[in-house]
């Protein structure tokens, strides 16, 4: 009897166990209307922005374009019941809690989440359209001025802290703190990140005139990207607590054990200044980083003018406004908190559990730097509580050409080819949704940077339209046809041109369009195929080679190997990777000149944005630039892909949902999110 | 015997060199290195991104990387995590060895217990429908694509029904306020297991011999033969629950049992069936022994003639099995760790592996080189202690 219940019970387990299957899998699901937002204002946070121009990787999911809404403002003040834990899933655990190893040998997206706004800067962006704003200083520096200083020509500024910002332990940051931080990363010429902040050509020296007052040395002018963009961006970390061990780490015989000593002290209860202070970690599974009750920015009330004036308020404390009168409309007003107790980061092994997690109500947002897998979000559409969102990410996949070779030098060529490259057709009808149309290389959603009035060729077109266009430009040019494409009203090319010939006479050479692979990255494939079939039909020789990425960067690398390529990048916020991409200089060697581009006046206004130090300037020179470019078109910018993301709409609020790069760009706003 | 595992040994000691190599070179033939990071980011200048190289001995030539990595791996300094940096390698593997260990030692134990067991039934029953059934059942979950059916598992389990947490080994709500670490209650757990696992064997043996001088029935007269497990559920279902629940940490361990109910079921289901089938292979082989029909020739009951002949002679390869995955277990796996949010070995490798931290691949690969190495020679000792038949020269 006994023997034949347990002979049983397997059976009887692997039976229930394909009964359960059928039967969930067979219940259907009713799938409601979701409410989607996109952006408006392309909003974005950065407490302390530490950003590198990297190669785009590719995201390989189908994503779909949505109508655009409006902005939402969230109240700022928590009706908060039950836990006030702002729960959040991330995909890897952190490798230090050290800040110094973050910003050094251990920079990864998932530390920069967890570990990020805890060590307050001088200056920040603006959540909406990335204004250079004040954060610790108590107002914008003052104008660079020259000084000698022993014999050496230094050029120096003034910036003025905010009075009552206070470290956890108690202490006031002052101007020390700030004197040590850069100190540090110079003395112990800490790399990574940090020589990205701190730039010893250009830093020289800081002295804290008073605990309020900051003393900045250059040993040469510095521009925008080393000084307000750069240096000022500089994460004060507290003094008093890691003085100790920095004159520890002085005491090795060599920089590497310097760092090393640095680098591998764990912190336990080190200060903060931000909203949050590190509380545990529990490896492989959680961080928690729990509400800093002395945080100096809480109740401060930011506003967004639709004017383009921005101004806070602390009450009791401080008023600020820049950038115009702060009067009229306001495109977005909300109070910076922490409004939730803590934040706990629980650490997820792939995207389809973290879903589950949030449909069950496990966690209430995930962060990843590729955002949600589009089929992944398409299963959460009509879940209740959930609100799925889609913003655009702050980079372009792009076509260059090679400037060194025939018939790419010419510029009605390049025009003839940005003209022909359909993108709202591949966009939306092709890859349905998959990419976002692009047509400039500062991306639209960086609001301050991007220049209006620079013409998006091909914009709007119809196919038979782009086709006459194309051919007009190419006979303007002095380009020949032996037999002229015929191209029907409806777009239809009904005879291929042939015998094209260029402007010398030479006959149109065959051209390789170096693309990554489908495997790699379908929606580059994908222009890559569309682009040849249209180039084909005008009469130019094309053939896309849809290869390995590594082989594209290796292969224009050699100037005369190649032709016209399809890569993509990873943008920042502050424009100066203009000036890398396509200054002249940067045409040779290991530049990031890959096409030869060069153009004098160009190069004279990329020259003179490393060095500006006048914002206002410096916008006139991107958005001259940025005409430039859209000129003589060393790249064709093809598109960019939406950060898809999904949140618990039923317990969380957020001030905003529109932000370039997605809510992950900000970090999940922890510092602003209030649960209801 | 000796002469023999001193032989062996030398030989094991030329293939972890062998897989040291390949190991080494492996990761050298990925495009890049660690740093490779930094090369696109143009406000680098290049010295310091040479810096950055000479602070992890990625400037030097690749013979002499490749010699002083051989000479970590030799002697155990395996040196900094690039990944971690500046924490040590052994930091690394030590923090993330026991939730490997009690995960997949859990499952490849019950596994095996449960294919034994189903295997020498399958066989004493030989064409009846429980054969075809878990042969077929047993099958199709070892052969399942393993990824989809964790997380069928997870989707029905854990998030249909309910029954479990979904993923993760632990509530991270629970654990805010825990005065210890997860660590600190895996390494008691595997303690608690071992000691466990110990007690079992020792009142087995126990058992046995006193079985065998007539002690049972002259302590306690009409005592069952199958008694033995009486102490065996004392201790397992009331002393150790019991203590753990007076520790002040029980909560937290009964937190992580929670959490390794399914993906323990889950490696159980698809890894049972190897050793069940290789169970019944090996029983259907013993029972055309002589010895079998003879036992069954005495009137022995039926039970006995198949646990206690038929069985036991069944189970020399089935153990050696077992040694090889108790080895292999300690690598853990890369699959179920990633689905089932479990951070252990297996998962510390993909990433290491993808972020080319080498010091710590080369790490986790001379490890699993050494568990491998090792399992073989166990299994070889092994086959010699239990089959006095077999002898090496």
């Amino acid at each position: 009897m006994s023997r034949g219940v347990f002979l049983i019970r397997p059976l009887v387990f692997l039976g229930g166990l394909m009964a359960l299957f059928t039967l969930v899998a067979c219940t259907t699901e009713v799938i409601k209307e979701v409410e989607r937002e996109v952006p408006v204002d392309r909003i974005v946070e950065k407490e302390v922005p530490v950003e590198k121009i990297v190669e785009k990787e590719v995201i390989k999911e189908v994503v779909r374009e949505v109508p655009v809404s409006s902005t939402t403002a969230a109240a700022a003040s928590s009706t908060a019941s039950g836990p006030q834990v702002y729960q959040l899933g991330i995909f890897e655990d952190l490798t230090t809690t050290n800040f110094w190893s973050y910003l050094g040998p251990d920079t990864t997206i998932w530390n920069s989440y967890v570990l990020g706004g805890g060590k307050p800067s001088l200056y920040g962006l603006s959540v909406q359209r990335f204004d250079w704003i004040p954060s610790a200083a108590a107002d914008f520096p003052t104008a660079l001025a020259e000084e000698t200083i022993g014999g050496e020509t230094l050029w120096a500024t003034e910036v003025d802290l905010k009075e009552g910002i206070m470290w956890s332990d108690g202490n006031e940051v002052t101007a020390e703190d700030w004197v040590f931080t850069a100190h540090t990363v110079r003395d112990l010429q800490l790399t990574g990140n940090w020589s990205s902040i701190v730039d010893n050509d250009f830093f020289d020296h800081a002295e804290a005139v008073g605990p309020h007052k900051l003393k900045v040395y250059f040993k040469k002018k510095p521009g925008l990207s080393r000084w307000q963009f750069g240096l000022a961006y500089l994460p004060m970390i507290s003094s008093a607590y890691w003085s100790p061990i920095v004159e520890q780490a002085k005491q090795q015989s060599d920089i590497v054990e310097q760092q090393k000593v640095l680098y591998g002290h764990v912190p336990e209860n080190e200060p903060s200044a931000g909203g949050f202070l590190f509380g545990k970690w529990e490896k492989g599974a959680f961080v928690e980083n729990g509400k800093n009750p002395g945080h100096f920015f809480s109740d401060v009330t930011t506003t967004h003018f639709a004017n383009g004036s921005y101004a806070e308020s602390k009450p009791g404390s401080y008023d600020f406004s820049a950038y115009g009168d702060p009067t009229g409309d306001k495109s977005l007003e909300y109070t910076t908190g922490p409004f939730v107790e803590s934040a706990i980061y629980s650490i997820h092994g792939n995207q389809e559990t973290a879903v589950l997690a949030l449909k069950k109500g496990d966690i209430d947002f995930m962060l990843n730097p590729l955002g949600l897998q589009r089929g992944l979000q398409e299963q959460l559409v009509g879940e209740r509580g959930l609100t799925n969102l889609e913003n655009p990410s702050n980079g372009f996949r792009y076509l260059g050409f090679n400037f060194r070779k025939p018939p790419m030098d010419n510029k009605a060529f390049r025009h003839a080819v940005a003209t022909l490259i359909d993108k709202e057709f591949l966009s939306r009808t092709v890859l349905q949704g998959v990419a976002l149309p692009m047509y400039t290389t500062v991306p639209e959603g960086n609001g301050f940077w991007y220049n209006p009035d620079v013409p998006l060729i091909g914009k709007g077109l119809t196919r038979a339209e782009r086709n006459a266009e194309v051919v007009r430009i190419l006979k303007d040019a002095g380009f020949t046809w032996e037999q002229e494409p015929v191209v029907s009203a409806n777009g239809t090319v009904e005879e291929e041109g042939k015998g094209l010939r260029l402007p010398n006479g030479d006959p149109m050479p065959e051209l390789e369009i170096l693309s990554p692979s489908p495997g790699y990255d379908p929606l580059r494939s994908t222009f890559a195929i569309w682009i040849e079939r249209w180039l084909n039909d005008i009469g130019v020789p094309a053939k896309a080679r849809l290869t390995d990425f590594n082989v594209i960067v290796e292969k224009i690398k050699d100037p005369e190997g190649f032709d016209i390529w399809i890569l993509g990048w990873r943008l920042s916020t502050f424009p100066d990777y203009l000036e890398a991409f396509f200054h002249s200089s940067h045409a040779e060697g290991d530049g990031l000149n890959r096409g030869g581009y060069s153009n004098p006046e160009f190069d004279e206004l990329a020259d003179a944005l490393l060095v500006e130090t006048d914002l206002n300037a410096a916008r006139d020179q991107v958005f001259k630039m940025q005409e430039f470019l859209a000129d003589d078109l060393p790249y064709v910018v093809l598109f960019t892909t939406p950060i898809l993301e999904t949140y618990r709409s039923d317990r969380l609020e957020f001030p905003y949902t529109s932000t370039l790069s997605g809510l992950q760009g900000a970090s999940g706003l922890p510092g602003t999110v209030s649960i209801k | 015997m000796l002469a023999y595992i001193s032989r062996r040994l030398g030989q094991n000691l030329v293939t972890l060199f062998l897989i040291v190599t390949l190991a080494f070179f492996l990761v050298q033939a990925q495009p890049g290195d660690y740093t490779s990071v930094y090369a696109q980011d143009p406000k680098l200048p290049p010295e310091v991104r040479a810096q950055i190289q000479a602070n992890f001995g990625l400037d030097k030539p690749l013979g002499e990387q490749y010699l002083v990595h051989l000479r970590n791996s030799f002697t155990g300094n395996f040196g900094v995590s690039f990944g971690h940096y500046p924490r040590t390698v052994m930091e690394v593997i030590v923090e993330r060895l026991p939730r490997t260990a009690v995960l997949f030692l859990t499952a490849t134990v019950i596994s095996f217990y449960i294919g034994f067991v189903q295997g020498k039934t399958m066989a004493w029953r030989r064409g009846g429908f429980l054969e075809y059934t878990m042969t077929i059942s047993g099958a199709t979950l070892s052969t399942v694509f393993t990824p989809w059916y964790a997380l069928m598992m997870i989707w029905l389990f854990a998030f249909q029904m309910g029954w479990f947490p979904l993923g993760k080994f632990l509530d991270p709500l629970l654990w805010r306020e825990a005065p210890v670490s997860a660590d600190f209650i895996f390494n008691r757990m595997l303690v608690t297991g071992g000691a466990f696992g110990g007690f079992v064997l020792l009142v087995m043996l126990a058992w046995q011999r006193a079985g065998a001088r007539g002690l049972r029935s002259a302590v306690i007269p009409g005592l069952p033969a199958a008694a033995w497990w009486l102490p065996v559920v004392l201790i397992g279902a009331v002393v150790i629950p019991v203590a753990w629940a007076l520790s002040g940490v029980g909560s937290l361990a009964w937190d992580i049992v929670k959490h390794m109910v399914l993906p323990i079921a889950t490696l159980t289901s698809i890894s049972f069936a190897g050793t069940m089938l290789l169970t019944r292979n090996s029983m259907l082989e013993t029972l055309r022994e002589d010895f079998v029909m003879a036992a069954r020739a005495k009137g022995l009951p039926e039970r006995v003639v198949r646990d206690k002949h038929a069985a036991r002679n069944a189970l020399l390869p089935v153990v050696t099995s077992l040694v090889y995955s108790l080895a292999f277990a300690i690598d853990g796996s890369v699959i179920i760790e990633s689905i089932f949010s479990w951070p252990g070995l297996g998962l510390t490798l993909l990433q290491a592996v993808r972020g080319q931290d080498l010091p710590l691949v080369m790490a986790a690969f001379v490890f699993i080189g050494i568990f491998a190495l090792m399992a073989h020679l166990v299994a070889d000792v092994l086959y010699a202690y239990l089959d006095p038949r077999i002898r090496y020269s």
